[in-house]
């Protein structure tokens, strides 16, 4: 299988402040990986470098020809003051493809429609960005990646602040991208719990540490309590995967006499 | 009364060229939430002309004192190179940075205007002197305007994404420090230009309530424009008609009618949600 990216001994950061280092994994082409760990881990720094808006202070991250990255930010990096309809914001993910000064052409807007219909909201097209849902905004901003024609679609927290319902959908439908497109997908996350039941692989960022590997692989008490530095369980219910932390032991009553 | 107004149409149709430029860069300015770098940039160009005025009367550098205009656009081209690149960013917080400039440059144009020997009052620089203009001046205010319209026409779509979402364009491959500079450098010299006639008042005015009023009745990006340089225009012609009259200084008298046209929008805004 083509790789797509390939981190070689790679070290991450910013100016002399060494964030990960020594990282060696590549993403192959029809990946579904979950990039978890808790903020501030490095998660974005491995995302900045695999977007090659971060360059390694050591060893090489490289990407195939040609490679294209559908980037889903988090939502609340957009503006939503702006006064722009899902179209609007849609044929932004076809800007570098029109060109320096040129406008979007009919080609273009057939794109954007297409885009819109794949994610479910094509009778949204008219709509102020502002007047839809945290769900609704997330699917725009998933059409505005896909419509450049990506080889990769990253999605940085796609379900931060999201109720149960709109997370459900909005995982159903980036692993509905997956399956039906065989679009390799890289998901940010700090919710294991729900990445680790529709990703096939996980890398794990936490406490400086590095960890890549199957969801089976990685989805154990061994390797999770050695990541995170506690117990934790990992469990199974109606099919689905549930990690929970053990509680911490009770201290016992202090003894007085 | 019409006489009157024709008296100073030369004035009025740089008013018109200043009101115009501003009020779409105004858009940007608003809606990036950079309302009060536009305020300490036209400070900075106030302070390079007290600046000029200051060293023209101490005999220093005559050739370059005699052309404030050069000194204004050096000290807001600094400034736009220092909040174009992030204002400082560290310890000290973006809008307290904007704050330091804004109070220091006013202070320095105030003292320095004080101790020019061909200075003049320092509300001139606060109101403008905007019935001075002369046919001369609208024409070097055009050769400012119309390059820099040119440039956010043809690049309408560049700086609209770098200021929307800065990280994907960043990911698609745009170089987002280049085209915020070009949009600051856009917005400083046209700051630097109209501040010699229109006064920090009247240039923050133009910036801001024109394209408030745009953004309040429009619900697209082209019509905010639209309203926001209609409305800027309506505001100089009206407020100057008023002013000349009735005795009235024009900066004040525009910026009132600025004022109760986005009141209007406001109006219209509450009207269209029912």
């Amino acid at each position: 299988m083509t790789e797509l990216v390939r981190f070689d001994h790679a070290t991450l950061g910013y100016g002399r402040r060494v964030i990960l280092s020594d990282l060696t994994f590549d993403i192959p082409e029809g990946d579904f990986l979950g990039m978890v760990g808790p903020n501030g881990a490095g998660k974005t720094t491995i995302l900045r470098a695999i977007l090659g808006t971060l360059k390694p202070s050591a060893g090489t991250v490289t990407h195939a020809d040609g490679m294209r990255f559908g980037y889903v930010p988090q939502r609340d990096q957009v503006d939503y003051n702006f006064p722009l309809t899902v179209t609007d914001v849609v044929m932004m993910g076809r800007y570098d493809r029109i060109g320096l000064g040129r406008r979007p052409g009919k080609g273009d807007r057939d794109l954007a429609h297409r885009a819109l219909d794949h994610v479910g909201i094509a009778d949204l097209a008219g709509q102020p960005l502002n007047a839809l849902s945290g769900g609704q905004k997330q699917r725009t901003l998933i059409a505005r990646a896909l419509v450049g024609e990506p080889n990769v679609l990253i999605l940085d927290e796609p379900t931060n602040g999201m109720d149960l319902v709109s997370t459900t959908q909005i995982l159903g439908l980036v692993r509905e991208l997956h399956e039906r497109n065989g679009l390799t997908v890289l998901m940010v996350s700090h919710a294991l719990n729900e990445v680790a039941n529709y990703v096939e692989r996980i890398a794990l960022v936490v406490n400086g540490g590095f960890r890549i590997g199957a969801v089976d692989d990685i989805m154990t008490h061994s390797v999770l309590s050695e990541m995170y530095r506690i117990p934790v369980d990992v469990d199974s219910f109606n099919g689905h995967r549930i990690v929970v932390a053990r509680r911490e032991p009770q201290l016992p009553p202090r003894d007085n006499a | 009364m019409l006489d009157a107004i024709l008296l100073f149409r030369d004035a009025l149709y740089g008013a018109l060229v200043i009101a115009v430029a501003c009020s779409v860069l105004g858009v940007y300015v608003v809606l990036r939430r950079i309302v009060f770098v536009g305020a300490a940039l036209a400070q900075l160009s106030s302070a390079g002309i007290a600046l000029a005025l200051w060293l023209g009367g101490q005999g220093l550098m005559l050739g370059l004192a005699s052309h404030p205009i050069a000194f204004a656009l050096l000290l807001t081209i600094a400034g736009v190179l220092f909040f174009g690149a992030g204002g400082g960013r560290g310890r000290v917080p973006p809008d307290a940075t904007i704050g330091v400039t804004y109070a220091v440059a006013a202070a320095a144009g105030i003292i320095l205007i004080s101790k020019a020997k061909t200075g003049e009052a320092h509300d001139i620089f606060l109101q403008g002197n905007i019935l001075g203009i002369t046919a001369t001046d609208t024409v070097t205010l055009i050769a400012v305007a119309v390059p820099v319209l040119l440039l956010h026409v043809i690049f309408y779509k560049e700086f609209l994404f770098v200021s929307f979402d800065r990280e994907t364009a960043r990911t698609l491959g745009y170089n987002v420090s280049f085209w915020n500079l070009l949009l600051y450098l856009t917005l400083g010299l046209v700051i630097a230009f109209a501040m010699q006639f229109a006064g920090v008042m009247l240039v923050f005015n133009f910036l801001v309530v024109p394209a408030v009023t745009g953004l309040l009745v429009s619900r697209g990006m082209a019509g905010a424009f639209f309203w926001s340089v209609f409305s800027a225009v309506l505001a100089a012609v009206v407020g100057f008609s008023i002013s000349v009259p009735f005795d009235l200084p024009s900066g004040p008298a525009i910026i009132a009618v600025s004022g109760a046209l986005a009141l209007l929008a406001y109006g219209v805004r509450l009207a269209q949600r029912r």
